[in-house]
């Protein structure tokens, strides 16, 4: 096992510092997203719309008030009301409450009015004829207001008078402002009318409205923010992570259809010749250089409704646009060239009077095939799956034209780094960005590390050492290289010769005899 | 040494590899249920039925938490919705996609759709109002006075496609009103030579909101409820409403829906119910009236 182990060795020595320098790249994206991040993640869950449930880790909104007696929670924003009318909700222009509200403003055009439920002002000790006491709270909503803008405008953009009452209606111009109106099914609002007597669209006398619990400063602790662990742990389990499953599953399925198509291609391929050999090699080589999103049109074209063969098939049962099998279909396509091409070289590569010598003793072409192209091909065949593999897992533009992106059923992760980038889920999209790159690289270094060990034992042979499979010893100095198919094919060619001829002499005995 | 060496590259291939699959095992095992099941368990025996939405795109913060409210009441649940920009959507519909409700941001491109008798035009209704907004990036200080200011900003000008992207049509419209743009109806003129260089056109509402909380432009034309989903991004100008068609978003029951009554009695939930009255209001959308 020496060369063998030496050889990984060397992958050991050339391939660690390739490990460290992209764990260096990875660590420093994954503390990123684990460590700073979260304090962003943290507004994007509070705005708890994101494709998965993530509603449990919206912020406690609860300003703290070293100096006022009072505080305020639950606070709310409402951007936009309503008029539509709904039976058993109340008339107007009319915004939602916040759960329990005890304070409702409202931003008019031209001020802001504030309204203190007056047995909640007495409990918590807000006095609204105290400017001191009026002021303080003006400062606390204006901080909520501003957290909960999410890019809004905010009630301390404009220098427009306050005014806090404990009258559950006011008139101020055209318009009546009611401030806990409920509605029969309990659910209150701060509503709009108008009051002129022209009247006037009561939407157009509310710019925003918000509303709050106001309590006791003792009554609310002060929020504890979260650890980074704990931030780390509920954002990874706030992702939604069946795009690698639907990856996984497109990639495993694709490569099992093309790795079968494109052997079957490139043994058919191989076998003919001429003119007929370059119209197939093109036709089967196309998708590759094609633009993947020609491939996902014409694949829409061909099974869409928006062609005659697309309607046909639809009619009779055969609907796979934007379905999970159409992903696989579109990967199969961008994938297939990569298995056939690198099989049809390795074929191609192969000594025709081997092949020709297996056909004067009477091998069917299928046994050939199997026995001898197969096994002396497989090297190159096997990197080729691997890169189909590969691409069938990173198709991007024919997958999205083709299948669409529905999250669990054709939504991959190119597709949802893309989506989750756009959709604003920046730190979803890197984390998913980090998944790829360490299983790119995962796939690259088994490549490597698997190619290093096959070539070993071939130039142990070159060299002229005998023995059996991996104990020749060669290259001492790691320095030499070898030619790979031709040492595949010189281990292979003497074993099948051992085997059709008997006793007969070792193939390649004159360039082995050299050692 | 050889060995601890080569088990060191091997422990590391194969704990790579292990949580390459051990992640694949989760996104099959924990993945999928939490797909079905973001709302109660569907009531035992009756089949839940799920409805396939296809929603412009401004609407994909606010209808996932609507669509929550709605699985926990009755126990529907939803397919992946899609998000798209509203031309797409319809597109979509047309190349034979599966839905049972759209909802564009547009009336256009519903009549497109009621034209191509995609949809059902009689459940057709008006749900949201929204506003067209000059967005700029947090903090940039930039000042807009009016709509034309745009044409002095330093930067690029992130605009939808008008071809799909209603928004990029009514801003395309709001151009026109003050010389911007040549053609009144959004979609039929060209940027005026003083914009025309600066135009980064975006291939939905949410790429335009995306491109300017990045900072590749320096403002753009989005809806006001786009501000609300999108970090990094406030609101600049409101573009005033007589400068651009009135921003209406049409739902309606889709043709082919195999569960069209459950969908419109969605797309009446969404309207009428008082929770799902405060996620709109939250994110900026107003019911019409």
């Amino acid at each position: 096992m020496g060369a063998g182990r030496r050889r990984w060795r060397m992958a050991a020595w050339t391939g660690l510092p390739v490990l460290f320098a992209v764990l260096a790249v990875l660590v420093p994206l994954l503390a990123g997203a684990l460590g700073t991040a979260p304090a962003a993640w943290a507004g994007e869950t509070a705005r708890a719309g994101q494709r998965g449930a993530i509603l449990a880790a919206r912020a406690p909104q609860a300003a703290p008030a070293p100096a006022a007696p009072f505080a305020l929670s639950g606070f709310d924003r409402s951007a936009k009301g309503t008029a539509r009318a709904v039976s058993g909700q109340p008339a107007g222009y009319r915004f939602p409450l916040a759960d329990d509200a005890t304070l409702a403003l409202v931003r008019t055009p031209t001020s802001v009015l504030v309204w203190v439920d007056a047995e909640a002002a007495t409990a918590a000790g807000f006095d609204p004829t105290d400017p001191d006491a009026a002021d303080a709270l003006k400062a606390q909503i204006a901080q909520l207001d501003a957290d909960a803008s999410l890019g809004g405008a905010k009630l301390a953009d404009a220098d427009v008078p306050w005014e806090f009452t404990t009258e559950p209606e006011l008139v101020r111009g055209p318009y009546e402002y009611r401030f806990a109106v409920a509605g029969e099914d309990g659910t209150r609002y701060l509503t709009v009318l108008s009051a002129a007597a022209a009247p006037v669209d009561p939407s157009d006398g509310a710019l925003w409205s918000d509303s709050a619990r106001l309590v006791p400063a003792s009554d609310t602790p002060p929020a504890e923010a979260p650890g980074a662990l704990d931030r780390a742990a509920s954002f990874l389990s706030s992702i939604d992570y069946r795009p690698l499953w639907v990856s996984v599953k497109t990639g495993a399925a694709a490569l099992f259809i093309s790795f079968s198509l494109g052997l079957l291609a490139a043994w058919r391929t191989c076998g003919t010749s001429g003119r007929l050999k370059g119209l197939l090699d093109s036709v089967f080589t196309i998708p590759m250089v094609l633009p993947p999103t020609v491939c996902g049109f014409l694949l829409l074209m061909l099974f869409g409704r928006s062609s005659a063969l697309g309607r046909w098939l639809v009619e009779h049962g055969v609907s796979v646009v934007f379905s999970w099998p159409a992903a696989v279909i579109a990967a199969v396509v961008v994938s297939f060239p990569l298995v056939y091409r690198t099989a049809l070289g390795a074929f191609e590569g192969l000594d025709p009077r081997m092949l020709d010598a297996a056909r004067t003793l009477g091998w069917s072409e299928r046994r050939i095939f199997w026995r001898i192209m197969l096994p002396l091909g497989w090297p190159s065949i096997a990197a080729g799956a691997v890169l189909a593999f590969a691409r069938a897992m990173g198709e991007f533009g024919c997958t999205l034209f083709f299948a669409g992106n529905y999250a669990g059923v054709t939504q991959t992760i190119p597709i949802a780094i893309y989506f989750e980038w756009m959709g604003g889920n920046t730190s979803v999209a890197l984390f998913w960005v980090v998944v790829v790159i360490a299983f790119s690289f995962a796939v690259v270094l088994a490549i490597n590390l698997h190619s290093a060990r096959a070539g070993a034992y071939r130039r142990g042979q070159a060299a002229g050492r005998r023995g059996r499979l991996g104990e020749g010893r060669a290259c001492p100095d790691g320095a030499c290289t070898g030619e790979v198919s031709g040492g595949d094919a010189l281990r292979i060619d003497r074993a099948a010769l051992r085997e059709l001829l008997g006793p007969a002499p070792e193939a390649g005995a004159g360039r082995e005899g050299g050692a | 040494m050889n060995i601890s060496r080569r088990s060191l590259i091997l422990s590391a291939g194969s704990a790579l590899a292990a949580a390459a699959l051990m992640g694949c095992g989760e996104g099959g095992g924990s993945g999928r249920p939490a797909a079905s099941g973001s709302g109660s368990a569907p009531a035992a025996g009756a089949p839940a039925v799920e409805l396939q939405i296809f929603a412009a795109n401004s609407l994909e913060r606010a209808l996932p938490e609507v669509q929550r409210l709605y699985t926990a009441q009755f126990d529907t649940t939803f397919a992946d919705t899609q998000f798209k920009a509203s031309g797409d959507l319809v597109e979509q519909l047309r190349a034979g996609a599966a839905a049972d409700l759209l909802i564009t941001a547009s009336a256009g491109t519903m009549d497109t759709a009621v034209d191509a008798a995609l949809v059902d035009g009689g459940s057709r209704t008006d749900m949201f109002a929204n506003d067209l907004v000059i967005v700029r990036a947090q903090g940039s200080g930039l000042e807009l006075a009016g709509i034309e200011d745009v044409a002095d900003v330093d930067g690029r000008i992130a605009i939808g496609d008008a071809r799909t992207v209603p928004a990029g049509k009514y801003a395309n419209q709001a151009l026109a009103s003050v010389g911007l743009y040549t053609g009144s109806a959004g979609d039929d003129g060209e940027y005026a030579a003083s914009i025309a260089g600066k135009v980064a056109l975006a291939d939905k509402v949410g790429t335009a909101a995306k491109y300017v909380s990045t900072g590749d432009c320096a403002v753009g034309f989005v809806y006001s409820s786009d501000i609300y989903r999108y970090d990094g991004i406030e609101e600049a100008l409101v573009c005033p409403e007589d400068s651009h068609k009135p921003i209406i978003y049409p739902g309606a029951v889709t043709a082919g829906s195999a569960h069209a009554e459950e969908a419109a009695r969605f797309l009446d939930f969404c309207l009428t119910d008082p929770k799902a009255q405060k996620v709109w209001s939250r994110y900026g959308f107003e019911i019409t009236a």
